[in-house]
């Protein structure tokens, strides 16, 4: 073989050899899918598409959001594991992802993905109705010890829906059982809201951004939230930790994530890239305007963050008895 | 597909029933005295009832006579199910063939299945899909498959 | 005052105008086109509003989904698959009119009396809004079951054949609804392991199924039917104000009915739909021409159902609390845009919900003539041969199911509900019934056992309160009203043994 020939044998399987690495340096050369596991128009299909504008103004590719919709979020999430790692199908997931495997609904919990990056949080708030005698958390919660079993009635979501475990978990937290309060279930939080303005409610733990519009038309007022920190959105409502001194804080939050085993560089853009998009004054102003909590944690974070969730909503669970595993 | 009052109304009865047993195995939920089961059982007495009532005959006089159509041979009988059998294709074989392949078969066995000529069949095979593929992917976003023939747009 | 002029500015910008033109040709093409349906448009929607300005964004909403609903009738009429729920409630009274060579009364009737009915929709929503709103806020749970029983009755009501079977149907369907994880228990029903199915089975993939590919089967099945005479289609509007003059009262009923219906969240115009045909039949001089192609029924549910729509915008837009999917999605693009939904829209933002008015007002009466040309153009498809016609349905039912969720498994489902209803239709069981079942089977459950867990096991209170009380009596009346007429027609039939009995009673 003649030197040329050697080197550009050569030459070219160094280049073949490389051709991965660069591959993944320049990721992504073509437009990305960012599976939505929930319908649109909804809050998180809301929060991933303005994540998705910014990403493509931030990387140069199309990030497309495309809605998987089904059995309440299992058919989304598992698309999203199940999608091929090479860092062109990602998508986000939800609270839920920490819920469903306690109930038997699913093999696949948070260790079947790739954390990305944390994006939101949306803690439980208390809302009453306006004529609620209850001025306070703490005075709502006397009454409620001070009640037989079974006596208040609450609502905010479907049976075994996270808010349903904020309620478990914050009687658990005051020391009561997790079914002290009788759980009426809804059909999402606006019909709860609405029966708590019809006076069909005592009262309810859906979050604020939820209640917002039936709070401002004065027909309901929300008395906590069950979060480390005041929302910035609505700075007058205390923590719970603050109003009674329960520390207690639990939450329905979204991130983006992948399948497992991507490329480690694909990671680390989208962490960074996740990391910008957050600090943008588009997705603040965003997330402000619909109330959503500007709540953020890195890959490693996120990741932290789903093994902490997945234990407490397993506790809540079983301690409100829905856990069947 | 006429079948007698007794088979409809004895079909409605086992349905009933079916739903009503398993309704009656779901486990009540803590908290709620009305548990899951209670509206299969419901129903499933309903059906029941409906089928009894429908297997013999009752109510049948407000029914406007059904019009007969001509009997077919089983042969042919078998056409209605091509439609089913053509959606059971397209969902099973998207993915893999892409949309184009899929819609062509799809149109090309369903006009034929009801009388076209096979030169109009296939004509609307090859016009149909790329215009609805257009519209969707293009237009409206929707994922449809390319698979082995992706569209060049 | 400023305000409403602000709006009229906001409303003559070029990217709203082409936005409101644009989304109106779209809504009419994908509500007519069997197989794709309302919701189905306006989901697709949301990604693009993404880019639009938020008037513009809004005002795509609004005019799709009103014309959408409209165009949902057309291949109702024409080829009884009907493009929305809403429309199925007629389906097969508008498709005996074009049977008859009447086609162009019945697309007639729905257009004209949808854009009234869209219209006084829309002024109650401007000038009654803060009323209806109380009114709406004031339904607990209690409220909803009476009104959940009251439109399943309506199945019953209107059923041609026998009511025995219009009953099972309906059963039928709410053992459809009850499959899946979304039920008050939580617990995943008849979901035979199928991860698909613990969200249930939606509505319109059932929808799309029993009429549209049943048809398709039903094609199949039986020899083309005979060509439809040439007719040129006369005036389309000619014959409206005619009907307008003896059906006033009808209308002017439905029209009520759907407002009332549509302000309350949950109940859409799927319900006002059937609750104003059955009142249609009930309280008409000539009930047993019901069901042979007869317009009076058609004036006060298309009226009925387009009211419905604006009313809905109330709850929507006062509390943000959706009154279906479509204003579900329509108040995340609201979100989305800055234009919360609340108090502060009527007070800080008032000229944009001056403009939302306008643009409701403004696509309604749009509809009118985009609607006579899609009437014309749509008439054509009756003159296709079937052979051709059909097998492009089939595709659109194919993409159709599949777009919304991206999901293969509602192309099975739609496949699964096409030989269930291909075989109902054959025995004589209505398909709309079924649906109707679908639509109202969660909220049935969920009332009645949210309302039982809330008055601790305790029948009472179901008939407390006072408007429940009403809605009892009334849906109690609407169920024992057909027996009572039978066991009077019994006794009166056995009384005068000297006159021939009658058998069937309707021809």
């Amino acid at each position: 073989m003649t030197t040329t020939t050697r080197r550009t044998l050569l030459g070219t399987g160094a280049a073949l050899a490389a051709t991965p690495a660069i591959a993944q340096a320049r990721w992504p050369v073509r437009p990305v899918q960012l599976l939505c596991p929930w319908a649109a128009g909804g809050g998180t299909d809301a929060v991933l598409r303005i994540i998705a504008s910014l990403l493509q103004r931030d990387l140069g590719q199309p990030f497309n959001v495309i809605n998987r919709t089904g059995g309440s979020g299992v058919v989304g999430h598992a698309a999203i594991a199940a999608a091929a790692p090479d860092g062109y199908t990602l998508g986000m997931i939800t609270a839920e992802i920490c819920m469903l495997h306690w109930q038997g609904l699913t093999e696949l919990t948070f260790r079947n993905y790739t954390p990305l990056g944390l994006m939101n949080n949306d803690p439980p708030g208390i809302q009453v109705n306006n004529t609620s005698p209850y001025q306070n958390v703490r005075a709502l919660a006397d009454a409620i010890k001070a009640s037989r079993p079974g006596q208040f009635k609450a609502s905010g979501t479907g049976q075994g829906g996270i808010w349903h475990l904020a309620l478990a978990g914050w009687l658990g937290a005051m020391g009561l059982r997790a079914d002290h309060v009788r759980w009426v279930p809804s059909n999402g939080a606006a019909p709860a809201m609405q029966d708590l303005a019809a006076g069909g409610l005592d009262f309810t733990t859906n979050s604020v951004p939820e209640a917002r519009a039936i709070i401002e038309a004065g027909r309901a007022r929300s008395l906590a939230v069950m979060a480390p920190e005041r929302l910035s959105a609505f700075p007058n409502i205390p923590t719970l930790k603050e109003a009674m001194d329960v520390d207690y804080s639990t939450g329905a939050w979204r991130g983006v994530a992948g399948p497992l085993n991507m490329p480690p560089a694909v990671v680390s853009t989208m962490d960074a890239a996740l990391k910008r998009v957050f600090d943008s004054t588009d997705y603040k102003d965003f997330l402000n305007n619909r109330g959503f909590g500007l709540v953020y944690a890195d890959a490693a974070g996120f990741g932290r963050h789903l093994a902490a969730a997945d234990a407490s909503l397993g506790d809540a669970m079983k301690a409100a008895g829905l856990a069947r595993s | 597909m006429q079948l007698s009052d007794r088979i409809t109304g004895a079909v409605l009865v086992s349905l009933g029933a079916a739903a009503a047993w398993g309704g009656s195995r779901l486990p009540p939920v803590p908290g709620q005295d009305v548990g899951p089961a209670a509206f299969p059982l419901a129903i499933g007495f309903g059906l029941v009832a409906c089928g009894v009532l429908i297997a013999l005959g009752i109510g049948r006089g407000f029914e406007a006579p059904q019009e007969e159509g001509p009997t077919h041979s089983w042969l042919s009988s078998l056409r209605v199910l091509v439609p089913p059998l053509l959606l059971f294709f397209y969902a099973l074989a998207s993915e893999a063939l892409g949309f184009l392949l899929t819609a062509a078969v799809m149109v090309f066995v369903a006009a034929i299945a009801l009388g076209a000529r096979p030169g109009s069949a296939a004509i609307l095979a090859l016009s149909t899909p790329p215009l609805v593929h257009l519209a969707f992917y293009k237009l409206l976003s929707v994922p449809l498959p390319a698979g082995l023939l992706p569209a060049p747009w | 005052m400023d305000d409403l002029l602000e709006a009229f500015r906001l409303v003559a910008a070029t990217d709203v105008l082409i936005a409101i033109f644009a989304s109106a040709i779209y809504g009419l093409v994908v509500g007519s086109l069997p197989g794709l349906s309302a919701t189905m448009a306006i989901a697709l929607l949301v990604p693009v509003t993404f880019w639009l300005s938020p008037i513009a964004a809004i005002a795509t909403i609004i005019t799709a989904s009103a014309m959408a609903i409209f165009s949902g009738d057309l291949p109702g009429a024409l080829l009884r698959i009907p493009g929305t729920p809403a429309s199925a409630a007629y389906t097969d009274e508008a498709y005996a009119m074009t049977r008859k060579g009447q086609a162009e009364v019945a697309l007639g009737a729905g257009l004209w009396f949808s854009a009234i009915g869209g219209i006084v929709g829309t002024l109650s929503l401007m000038l009654l809004a803060p009323m209806l709103a109380e009114m709406a806020l004031s339904f607990s749970t209690y409220e909803y079951f009476w009104l959940a029983l009251l439109g399943l009755m309506c199945a019953t009501l209107v059923a041609r054949s026998s009511p025995i079977k219009a009953i099972a149907s309906m059963l039928l369907g709410l053992l459809v609804a009850c499959v899946g994880m979304e039920n008050p228990a939580g617990t995943p029903r008849f979901t035979f392991g199928i991860p698909d199915l613990l969200g249930g089975i939606e509505p319109i993939p059932a929808l799309v199924g029993v009429f549209a590919v049943s048809e398709v089967v039903g094609a199949l099945a039986s020899a083309e039917p005979p060509k439809l005479p040439k007719r040129v289609f006369g005036s389309i509007l000619a014959g409206q104000w005619l009907l307008t003059k003896k059906y006033q009262w009808q209308m002017w009923r439905g029209n009520f009915v759907g407002i009332i219906i549509g302000i309350l969240p949950g109940a859409g115009a799927d319900m006002a739909a059937w609750v104003s045909y059955a009142m249609s039949k009930k309280f008409s001089k000539e009930p047993e021409k019901f069901g042979t192609g007869h317009p009076e029924g058609l004036v006060e549910a298309g009226a009925s159902n387009n009211a419905s729509l604006a009313s809905g915008w109330v709850p929507s837009l006062l509390f943000g609390i959706p009154g279906d999917t479509i204003t579900a999605i329509a108040i995340g693009v609201l979100y989305m845009k800055g234009l919360n939904p609340g108090p502060t829209l009527f007070t800080e933002r008032a000229s944009s919900m001056y403009a939302l008015y306008i643009i409701f007002i403004l696509a309604n009466i749009i509809m009118i003539p985009l609607g006579l040309i899609m009437i014309r153009m749509a008439s054509t498809v009756l003159r296709a041969p079937r052979n051709l016609v059909m097998p492009v349905i089939l595709l659109l039912c194919a993409v159709g199911a599949f777009a919304t969720g991206a999901n293969l498994f509602s192309v099975m489902l739609v496949a699964v509900f096409g030989m269930l209803g291909f075989v109902m239709e054959r025995n004589g069981f209505p398909v709309a019934a079924l649906v109707l079942g679908i639509v109202m089977g969660n909220m049935l459950e969920q009332n009645f056992v949210a309302s039982l867990i809330k008055s601790d096991s305790d029948i009472l209170p179901f008939f407390e309160r006072p408007v429940s009380s009403v809605l009892a009596a009334l849906t109690i009346a609407a169920l024992l009203w057909p027996l009572g007429v039978w066991i009077f027609n019994r006794l009166s039939r056995s009384r005068s043994t000297t006159q021939p009995i009658t058998g069937g009673t309707k021809p």
